[in-house]
């Protein structure tokens, strides 16, 4: 029996397929319209990825991300903070500590044993930190974000950020470049400064020795190395790709589900 | 087994009219969408006075014996702070902007006059950027102590002696002994209405949600008393007796914090599953807990009394966090609520302590409690949905 999960996030739509507890299909897609239309596209292209040919096929679907409301096929649908928790746990069994960071929120979560959530924070309102800064940030530098990503290992001087505004963000990298500011020392500037507001975040519910990180942002290396050097801690990378988090932490409480209920049938 | 939130649901805007379809309530619910509502609207045209206040420590019942209708001062309906923003710094929340935008579009000219407290540092702002912008021709501000012990009650009921001669001298008027002490009556016939209905929320599965319920405190804030009875007797009567509202939902919520005014946020709350069943709020819980004393035989020592030192407290007042940790735990006892949620404005100083304290409180006591930070006008829900839906998961619900 197949189960599914879907994280409909505000920067790209995520699916997963389960079967015996194995991911035999998943798909990223941008977020680009209604989250109804993101949720069956993503769910069309994962069941081709998965090679099934029909959502009937699927048992138990639950939905998770800003768009998890509202979408007719779903069975169900829980928090993308206990969907993360869950998808890490079951990545890295060992987690006590998971960095999320997506398209426009970022939140640290502490986990039981158990993979369920024991408490978490989560940014506010605005998408200081997030995706949608480094999206300004690659504009004001005139890269996209893989650009970003080949030249961030090499900046030794981290500039000052003083901003981390995802909409003063471009302005920001326009007067660091018109400083003289070399792109490697302002990428890695901005990748400090996000890292030193992921402590503050995790001071608050606390940072176990090992942290794994989820979320788009977790692709991005040299913020991962820059949060492990603030955190002191050994940030753990996933095995699968961490954007997933969510959506097979969806399909996991789906399945859950579905095995409660053929116990009880 | 969890109550399951199905994926059915309308994507409309909601408003707290689409369920309980008597007469009462609707107009009720029209009181609250807006600012200048029908029953406003009729009192005016019927040569009525208003005068508005800011603040739930306002004395509303000085202004019904005046013959006056008391118009708590809301931004409902407010969609830019373009106007007001000039007059505030950076650390003003966005309650005062709201308001004083809307006044300077001209929404509150129906006020004859304004009373203001010295509430907190946004409101007391927008006192002084009221007096600059808009000409209301009755402004006053009643010093507010910090403290409740005898002294303060005897300054706190001079300040409201002193509103009642200003009153009576501008408006021409007299405010008798008499006129006070029915018009306490009247405020506390009010009250004990609205604690029949909160009443009906300590059911399983109560007739009401937590946003009607707002919705029905925010119109009592909204309309003159003697009409507004009517209408809660009326509701009173179509749900006592009845049983569920139709939301399922997997956790019983209380709501503490300040000025929450939009049954749109609750809703969001109730939406992910969470119901609110109780509340410590200034447009709900807190300003009909109690009732006026109507033993003591100086009617405004009574008045200065209550709003002071007998009611639940705002964190305005410093010697009763101990107090208000007590009310707290005890309403989330007596309404069998699973949770609180402490609902705080950005940048409202006494309630980030206060939220503080009480999480820390509540925690000895093995409540959950969480802490969220809101704007004055409802938007964009999602952040808020995520954190509900995760605490309420964090149940175990």
């Amino acid at each position: 029996m197949y189960t599914a999960g879907i994280d409909l996030g505000s920067a790209t739509g995520k699916c997963v397929i389960l079967k015996d507890n194995k991911i035999i299909g998943s798909r990223i897609a941008p977020t680009q319209a209604h989250p109804t239309e993101m949720a069956n596209r993503v769910m069309k292209s994962a069941l081709a990825n998965a090679g099934l040919s029909s959502v009937n096929e699927i048992s138990t679907i639950f939905t998770t991300g800003y768009g998890r409301l509202n979408i007719e096929f779903a069975t169900e649908n829980m928090s993308e903070i206990a969907c993360h928790a869950k998808g890490a746990h079951w990545m890295i069994p060992s987690v006590r500590t998971i960095i999320d960071i997506g398209g426009q929120d970022s939140k640290v979560i502490s986990v039981n044993p158990d993979g369920s959530v024991d408490d978490f924070t989560m940014n506010d309102r605005c998408a200081a930190g997030t995706g949608r800064f480094f999206e300004g940030v690659a504009r004001g530098l005139g890269l996209d974000l893989a650009g970003i990503s080949a030249l961030e290992m090499q900046g030794d001087e981290p500039c000052a950020i003083s901003n981390q505004c995802s909409v003063f963000a471009e302005s920001e990298v326009v007067s660091l470049m018109n400083e003289g500011h070399s792109f490697p020392n302002i990428i890695a500037g901005v990748n400090l400064s996000v890292a030193r507001r992921m402590r503050g975040m995790a001071r608050k519910v606390g940072v176990s020795e090992e942290v794994v990180m989820t979320g788009g942002c977790s692709k991005n290396d040299g913020l991962v190395a820059s949060i492990g050097k603030m955190l002191g801690a050994e940030i753990v990378r996933c095995p699968t790709d961490p954007q997933l988090a969510g959506a097979i932490g969806a399909a996991l409480f789906a399945k859950a589900k579905m095995e409660r209920e053929s116990a009880a049938a | 087994m969890n109550n399951m939130i199905t994926s059915s649901g309308s994507q409309r805007e909601y408003t707290p009219s689409d369920r309980i379809q008597c007469d009462a309530f609707q107009q009720m619910c029209e009181a609250t969408a807006c600012v200048q509502n029908s029953a406003l609207k009729r009192w005016k045209e019927n040569g009525g006075k208003v005068v508005g206040f800011l603040c739930s420590m306002a004395p509303d019942e000085l202004l019904i014996a005046a013959n006056m209708l008391g118009f708590r001062v809301r931004g409902t309906g407010s969609t830019n702070t373009d106007l007001a923003d000039n007059y505030f710094t950076n650390l003003n929340c966005t309650f005062p902007r709201h308001c004083l935008n809307m006044a300077m579009e001209g929404e509150y000219e129906f006020l004859d006059g304004i009373l203001y407290l010295n509430s907190c540092d946004h409101i007391r702002r927008l006192y002084d950027n009221w007096k600059l912008n808009i000409d209301t021709e009755f402004i006053e501000l009643i010093a507010l102590p910090r403290q409740t012990g005898p002294d303060q009650v005897k300054f706190f009921t001079e300040e409201f002696q002193m509103i009642r001669e200003k009153l009576e001298s501008h408006f021409k008027i007299k405010i008798t002994d008499d006129a006070l002490r029915d018009a306490i009556k009247l405020g506390n016939e009010t009250r004990r209405l609205q604690r029949r209905m909160y009443d009906l929320r300590k059911q399983d599965d109560p007739p009401i949600t937590g946003a009607e319920v707002l919705t029905v405190m925010v119109a009592g804030t909204a309309m003159p008393k003697t009409e507004y009875n009517v209408l809660l007797r009326e509701l009173l009567e179509e749900l006592e007796g009845k049983q569920g509202s139709g939301k399922e939902y997997r956790a019983r919520l209380m709501i503490t914090g300040g000025v929450l005014d939009d049954p749109k946020w609750i809703n969001a709350v109730e939406e992910v599953g969470g119901l609110v069943v109780a509340d410590g709020l200034c447009f709900g819980g807190r300003i009909m807990w109690e009732d006026i004393d109507e033993t003591i035989e100086d009617p405004i020592e009574a008045l200065g009394r209550y709003y002071l030192a007998d009611r639940p407290s705002c964190p305005r007042v410093v010697d009763k966090q101990e107090e208000r940790a007590e009310f707290t735990a005890n309403m989330f006892k007596e309404f069998n609520c699973d949770g609180i949620v402490g609902a705080k404005m950005v940048f409202c100083d006494q309630w980030n302590v206060e939220n503080y304290m009480l999480k820390s409180d509540m925690h000895e006591q093995e409540i959950p409690f969480m802490s969220v930070e809101r704007e004055y006008i409802t938007s964009g829900t999602g952040q808020l949905k995520t954190r509900i839906q995760a605490f309420i998961e964090s149940l175990g619900k």
